[in-house]
């Protein structure tokens, strides 16, 4: 017997309750990539541990980025560090957000008259939820995390859209910065 | 058998901090390796010159992320020499209580660390939890839990709180030492994690004086205490007892075993200190509240600290202006991190490599700055 | 007062064999000899024999006024301890000095970057040209002083304009900030007081 409620469905609307179960799951099991970027990782390992323990949250450390949700941006980006973070984010799938910590992903913080550090991370990767504070403290990343919780709920983070919608614009961000955005790993020898 | 290229980073759960480890491999044993720094390279030498000799102390707690009190003291020390300031005695006390307290702090977090390559987490989560305590403590003296901000030239920010913060001190370091030998059964006894720690990772004296190893690198191989706390006494370490642990065989264990036998001997520095800590002063003032426009006379001058991984040192070009005119920084894992790796590293395994960064304190944003 | 000593000690040794432009006795346990750019590696290998065996930094200094670069090493024993530094100025045109390798091996990183962020060159250190910490750099040397980072960071990486694209958690409450201010003008108010 057909359900007749479900019927008068569009496949559209169909797609978006399957989105809305698959965020409910999501924003529940949160996976973070493992990389530190910067300083702010530093307050990081009282998250994770038994302090405040992140894992009440849902949330779990992923060793690699295709199985990882969320890619913490962990302060400060060195032009070095933003060629590899962006090959990092693009190896991550669907769907990714990202936690941009710091003032320095903001505004360049204490650094934004350096010449090795970027000024704004929105330019050159779209970021779902920002942390302030030069370092922010444990508190402020817990309420972070579960800001981002919050976003997902609302449909909000929709960060990685954005990237494939304009992914033209942040390419050419990236190249204005970075020169060339490939990573040659040979330089050293 | 066939070569293979690998890298250890910049994103891999057993590399401390953001820095690459880029390897040659046949089977599993490293042939050749290099690291690759600069990740975190955010021009630290030029932004000092940029900044006047206030403004740099918000600015040097963020050479090193791990251990930002080596940074400030060492920077203050710098100042203090050129332009002749006396600390008053209460601040030298106050600075050592912070030093030792760091110090705890980071041995911890690197016994702790230990917990990543060899999989043992109980490990991590014990320490982390003792660590963030002292994070607490940091936070009541000086409001920040990681980026104090609180040695400057001429004395400390402030007074240490009057809420019984000694006390307190005084019952998380008797708590903590009661621990001591948990801590121990935990990690370095522990059947399972040594025999992966033990007789992996030598360090023989001759690559020591090679590459200019110091801290517990040095002292864990050339049996002597080396170290800058006695050799050149800076704050009050003169007036205090303690002794620097050594040992003749440098492999991972008795590395990281000296680094327990430290953690001891700065709870008796600490305990000393509180004991001893005379009433007074904290602070001289510099310039009369002009503090913007405060000129520093001409001199260079090196001025080194005993860090958890060696000597840590600020050398400091002033040219009579209100700015440095040049600041170099010394990290202490320089030697290590850089030459050791080259030429050490290939021969052991690659398993080891995680081991390797992590036993030696490998610190990669000092070495990038 | 055993380590004033050494001081003394050091400045006989060094007079000694070599001729000292400059000499500074900073604390007890800190001495700055300035040398000339040919003295530098015999007085490290003299050094080096005595017991200073331990190379504890070395960089530069530009001293854009006298068209001159300063390269500063510094030396450290463990037995008697005392930190030596031993400066010499080159110059700044076409900077170059001898590396020190075969005295100090642990000089290698040193110099190479001391060639990434001044410019200048170490020949006899076969790698000392290669880049170790910035990438694909396009500029001069960081460290001189006729380089402006702010100028380049400008150049390069924009400025985040302040605008209201961002997600307001709390966008329903309405922003404190004029009642703060006003309670800041107030209390400027009262320090000023009534009298000028």
């Amino acid at each position: 017997m057909k359900s007749t409620k479900f019927s008068e469905l569009t496949q559209e609307q169909i797609d978006r309750k399957w989105w809305e179960i698959g965020d409910f799951f999501r924003r529940n099991s949160l996976w973070m990539l493992m990389y530190c970027t910067g300083c702010c990782a530093i307050e990081l390992p009282p998250a994770m541990t038994s302090a405040y323990d992140m894992e009440r949250l849902g949330m779990g450390p992923m060793a690699t980025p295709r199985q990882a949700d969320v890619l913490l941006v962990t302060g400060y980006l060195s032009l070095k560090t933003l060629r590899r973070l962006i090959y990092t984010y693009e190896q991550m799938s669907e769907p990714k957000y990202i936690v941009g910590f710091g003032s320095c992903t903001i505004n360049g913080g204490i650094y934004h008259d350096s010449h090795a550090v970027i000024n704004q991370l929105d330019r050159y990767i779209p970021v779902d939820v920002y942390v302030a504070g030069c370092m922010p403290n444990t508190e402020s990343v817990m309420n972070g995390f579960v800001d981002l919780m919050t976003l997902i709920k609302n449909k909000q983070a929709n960060g990685w859209i954005k990237y494939k919608e304009n992914n033209d614009w942040y390419k050419q961000n990236q190249k204005e910065a970075l020169g060339e955005v490939k990573i040659k790993d040979e330089f050293h020898e | 058998m066939r070569k293979l290229k690998l890298f250890l980073g910049p994103q891999h759960p057993g590399m401390h901090g953001n820095a690459a480890i880029h390897m040659y491999v046949e089977g599993d044993i490293i042939k050749k390796s290099y690291l690759l720094p600069g990740m975190l390279h955010r021009g630290f030498e030029k932004g000092m010159e940029r900044h006047s000799f206030v403004n740099n102390i918000s600015l040097i707690p963020r050479v090193c992320v791990v251990e930002p009190d080596i940074n400030e003291l060492a920077f203050a020390m710098a100042v203090e020499k050129l332009a002749d300031l006396k600390v008053p005695e209460r601040a030298e006390w106050i600075r050592m209580i912070i030093m030792e307290l760091a110090r705890i702090s980071i041995h911890l977090m690197a016994y702790g660390g230990l917990g990543g390559p060899t999989g043992n987490y109980t490990l991590m989560y014990h320490a982390h939890a003792d660590r963030n305590t002292i994070l607490g403590f940091f936070e009541r003296i000086t409001g920040h839990r990681v980026y104090h901000q609180y040695i400057v030239p001429g004395g400390v920010r402030k007074d240490l709180p009057n809420d019984g913060i000694e006390a307190d001190i005084l019952d998380f370091l008797t708590d903590l030492e009661n621990r001591y030998d948990e801590y121990r059964d935990l990690g370095i006894e522990n059947p399972t994690l040594l025999a992966r720690i033990k007789d992996t990772i030598l360090l023989p004296e001759e690559v020591v004086w090679e590459l200019g190893v110091t801290g517990i690198g040095m002292r864990s191989a050339v049996n002597k205490p080396y170290d800058i706390r006695k050799k050149m006494p800076y704050c009050k370490y003169d007036e205090v007892e303690f002794n620097v642990p050594v040992s003749n065989y440098s492999d991972a264990r008795s590395r990281v075993d000296l680094k327990l036998k430290e953690v001891v001997q700065s709870i008796r520095i600490i305990r000393q200190c509180i004991d001893k800590m005379p009433e007074g002063k904290v602070r001289v003032p510099i310039a009369q509240g002009q503090s913007m426009r405060w000129t520093v006379p001409k001199g260079h001058v090196y001025s080194v600290v005993e860090s958890s991984r060696g000597e840590f040192g600020y050398y400091m070009v002033s040219n009579g202006g209100t700015h440095p005119y040049r600041v170099g920084v010394r990290g202490a894992s320089y030697p290590q991190g850089l030459l050791g790796i080259e030429k050490y590293m290939p021969g052991t395994r690659i398993d080891d490599a995680a081991l390797w960064v992590d036993t030696m304190g490998v610190c990669s944003p000092e070495i990038d700055r | 007062m055993n380590s004033m000593n050494n001081v003394t000690t050091i400045k006989e040794l060094v007079t000694k064999k070599i001729t000292v432009l400059k000499e500074e006795v900073i604390d007890q346990y800190q001495v700055s000899f300035e040398v000339k750019k040919d003295d530098v590696h015999h007085l490290l290998s003299v050094l080096k024999q005595a017991g200073w065996r331990q190379l504890s930094y070395l960089s530069a200094v530009d001293w854009i006024e006298d068209n001159e670069f300063e390269l500063v090493y510094i030396v450290f024993n463990w037995e008697k301890p005392v930190h030596i530094q031993i400066r010499c100025r080159i110059d700044r045109n076409a900077p170059t000095m001898d590396t020190i390798l075969p005295i100090y091996p642990g000089a290698k990183y040193y110099e190479r970057e001391a060639h990434e962020f001044f410019g200048i060159a170490f020949p006899g250190n076969d790698s000392h040209e290669k880049q170790l910490i910035l990438e694909n750099w396009d500029d001069i040397p960081p460290l001189r002083k006729d380089f402006d980072p702010k100028a380049y960071s400008d150049a390069r990486f924009p400025k985040r304009e302040y605008s209201n694209d961002h997600v307001e958690m709390n966008g329903q409450k309405e922003s404190k900030q004029a009642k703060r201010e006003e309670r800041r003008t107030h209390i400027l108010d009262l320090i000023k007081g009534g009298k000028k």
